[in-house]
């Protein structure tokens, strides 16, 4: 049996965090580093018969994540229009996430 | 030829996983790092069971797993996502379905399966967990809905749900694929 190594740290990043632009820093690598859990949103440049769907389930995901008790943070980044959706959504079940500290 | 690796969702958040099932604390740097050398473009995948069963589900079978609500459920989570691969796929890149192989859910080339898994968790997650061959449901459900863009689309499995994982050979498998075409025009 092995033991439990979740870190119960969740951090939900824009696509730009996990699909840096050429010569940006890496930031979904220090985030695991740090050991956080990464959940990505999608580009935000997706149709909405896409994104729509896809962003409903992370925001379920988010949902099981903070009921089982797990730190659940935004990595900031008010001006992506993917991150903004993804807020909004989230307040419609009635749930907030804080930006990480 | 861009490639776009759609990966199975514990690969970036291992607490997804089950109690004892995650080899990290979130981000699975080794399989990051593949990823960066082959300059891949990154799409992380939904987690079937995480919604469906929360974090304190234990780990199951197939068999526990295969109702008609839980496919359903696979099937709406599976759909955009499908929808995303085409579009990726209309754009000339070369896709790679990267699941977990030893996952009732996400695995590609092994799940697990057995008639006998039920009634009280009393199993331990590694010895006896039945691995079989085939695919989990999620990714079952995927790549039939992909049927018609499936030449371009490659799926492979990490044993991360493995008992006997051995992840420099699982890390050289994924190298392989990723290598492949990496050369072409596209």
């Amino acid at each position: 049996m092995r033991g439990d190594a979740r870190s119960r740290r969740v951090v939900v990043v824009p696509d730009v965090v996990v699909n840096p632009p050429d010569g940006a820093s890496d930031r979904l690598s220090d985030l695991a580093l740090s050991g956080w859990g990464v959940v990505a949103l999608p580009p935000a440049t997706l149709p909405a018969e896409i994104v729509h769907p896809l962003v409903a389930a992370i925001v379920d995901q988010v949902i099981a994540l903070l009921d089982g008790g797990y730190e659940v943070a935004l990595l900031p980044s008010a001006a992506d229009p993917g991150m903004r959706r993804f807020v909004a959504a989230l307040a419609t079940s009635g749930r907030t996430v804080a930006d990480l500290a | 030829m861009r490639t776009v690796c759609y990966l199975a969702h514990c690969l970036l958040n291992a607490n997804a996983k089950v109690d004892e099932g995650a080899r990290c604390q979130g981000v699975s740097s080794p399989v990051l790092a593949l990823l960066r050398d082959h300059d891949c473009t990154i799409r992380q995948m939904p987690c079937p069971e995480l919604a469906f069963g929360g974090t304190s589900r234990f780990w199951a079978v197939r068999e526990q797993y295969d109702t008609p609500v839980y496919r359903a459920h696979c099937r709406r989570l599976a759909e955009p996502v499908a929808a995303q691969i085409r579009a990726d796929v209309a754009t000339g890149a070369r896709v790679i379905v990267i699941g977990i192989d030893g996952s009732p859910s996400m695995g590609v080339e092994l799940t697990a399966a057995s008639p006998e898994w039920g009634g009280r968790p009393d199993k331990p997650r590694d010895e006896d967990y039945p691995v079989t061959l085939g695919a989990g449901i999620f990714t079952e459900t995927l790549l039939d809905l992909l049927s018609g863009v499936i030449l371009n689309v490659r799926a492979v499995g990490i044993g991360q749900d493995l008992f006997d994982y051995d992840e420099a050979k699982e890390l050289e498998k994924l190298d392989a694929m990723l290598g492949e075409g990496a050369g072409d025009a596209g």
